[in-house]
């Protein structure tokens, strides 16, 4: 490689690393405690209990959406949901409005044998840290900011990768020179750390990426695929009375053959028509269980209207949010991504400080040659 | 793509741990999303291999300085 071409790499390497760096030592920061939410809420009171029963008989899912509108009156129902991996619990998510902000919904977790209340979901201190991660209280902007920071990660990772060769042809993999200045015992930590986490880091910063427009994929789908699929309700006014949630379940599920609920929105909400409801299907394996099929019923009659496979970009979205998070491989997996995540910030944080070093040594270089430019006084 | 012999064997000699870590890795993210159970099990062990090099090295490092002053190639360096 050239030494102009080297020159221009580490240009770029620098430059992305140095725009993104506050960005990705937050989310590395706020990722952290994220991957062990579950834990933490338990841990903090914040995760509610299903009840022990006797009997297996579950709650309807209507007496449920019951319950969830007893407990928050003069709200509307927006979506409930079924948690593969919380079979004892339904999750019930109110609003003002069916089209309300996701910030303005409550979300309550329901016993999925009696429907008693057995909390609220999603407070407490990790609320705080995941609206730090996704979008720094900034609303879609934040979110969009965040991804783009992402994509300065991966440049900056390729970008490091080119380097890598330069830097340690001579060396033996894994070598640190512990004999050498801090400067130098830092970049080979730097280089070996980024050179055996990048796709990790390529990983997790990509999907974290396409997290940020969910929003947009969602926009999309709901104009064109969604839109279809309703075109022949359209004119026709919002149901004036809801069809059972029991029914919509039934009938859903037959729709589907082989395929449980993963959740319901109501209509009106931002997952489906102001006519419609739509239920999400879920297969049972572990990734059938993340590509969701979405079921349109009819608001009033319960009647099945439609059903298709989400389209490629929605599944790739749904697909990236497991190998964001990393919650889908048990907790030995957990632990290997957080630490995999404190390597990352070990990755950022040398490399903020060879930045720093070189140019405190160019500096003082500069600082020298003009001292010894400069007449001495007579 | 590479030039001469020489230089191809030292692009590999240079990319090829980070090459099969990088390999390992995706098998692993992959695998636990496709093969249920089992593929959790090699998840752990592949996803979680970067973490074992850099709990290696730490270890080699840390070895070398406790041989350092007795024994050793680089014992005898500093002695002398």
């Amino acid at each position: 490689m050239k030494a102009r071409t080297v020159r221009l790499w580490s240009v770029v390497h620098t430059w992305t690393s140095l725009v993104s760096t506050v960005f990705l030592l937050l989310l590395c920061l706020t990722g952290l405690p994220l991957v062990f939410h579950h834990e933490i809420d338990e841990l903090l009171g914040y995760a509610p209990q299903p009840e022990a029963h006797a009997s297996a008989a579950r709650a309807t899912p209507q007496a449920v959406a019951d319950a969830a509108l007893a407990a928050d009156p003069g709200r509307v129902m927006q979506y409930i949901s079924w948690d593969r991996d919380e079979p004892g619990i339904v999750m019930a998510f109110t609003n003002d409005a069916r089209d309300g902000l996701p910030d303005n919904a409550t979300v309550r977790a329901f016993d999925a044998v009696s429907a008693k209340l057995l909390g609220a979901v999603g407070v407490g201190p990790m609320l705080i840290v995941l609206k730090l991660h996704t979008d720094m209280f900034a609303g879609q902007a934040g979110k969009l900011f965040l991804g783009a920071m992402g994509l300065l990660f991966a440049v900056a990772i390729v970008s490091g990768v080119v380097l890598y060769w330069p830097f340690t042809r001579r060396l033996r993999f894994a070598t640190i020179r512990d004999h050498a200045s801090r400067r130098v015992r830092w970049l080979d930590w730097h280089n070996l750390i980024g050179v055996v986490t990048v796709a990790w880091a390529l990983v997790v910063g990509l999907t974290g990426v396409v997290n940020t427009w969910a929003e947009l994929m969602l926009n999309q789908w709901k104009a064109t695929e969604l839109a279809s699929m309703v075109a022949p309700y359209a004119g026709k006014p919002p149901p004036v009375h809801l069809a059972s949630l029991d029914d919509v379940v039934v009938r859903a599920k037959r729709a589907a053959p082989g395929m449980d609920v993963a959740f319901i929105a109501f209509p009106g909400t931002p997952f489906t028509s102001s006519h419609h409801f739509a239920a999400f299907m879920r297969g049972d394996t572990a990734l059938t269980a993340r590509l969701l099929k979405p079921v349109l019923l009819d608001g009033e009659s319960g009647e099945v209207a439609d059903s298709r496979a989400l389209p490629l970009y929605l599944q790739a979205l749904l697909i990236s949010q497991p190998l964001h998070f990393g919650d889908y491989g048990g907790m030995p997996l957990k632990v290997i991504w957080a630490a995999l995540d404190v390597l990352t910030i070990v990755v950022i944080g040398s490399g903020l400080y060879l930045w720093l070093a070189r140019w405190r040594k160019r500096t003082s270089a500069r600082a020298d040659a003009f001292a010894r430019r400069a007449p001495v006084p007579s | 793509m590479h030039g001469s012999p020489d230089r191809s064997r030292l692009w590999i000699r240079v990319f090829a741990a980070p090459i099969l870590l990088s390999a390992a890795t995706i098998t692993g993210l992959l695998a636990a999303l496709l093969w249920g159970k089992a593929g959790q099990y090699v998840a752990w062990v592949t996803v979680g291999a970067p973490v074992l090099v850099v709990i290696w090295t730490l270890l080699r490092l840390s070895l070398d300085k406790v041989r350092l002053p007795n024994s050793g190639r680089h014992g005898r360096a500093r002695l002398d």
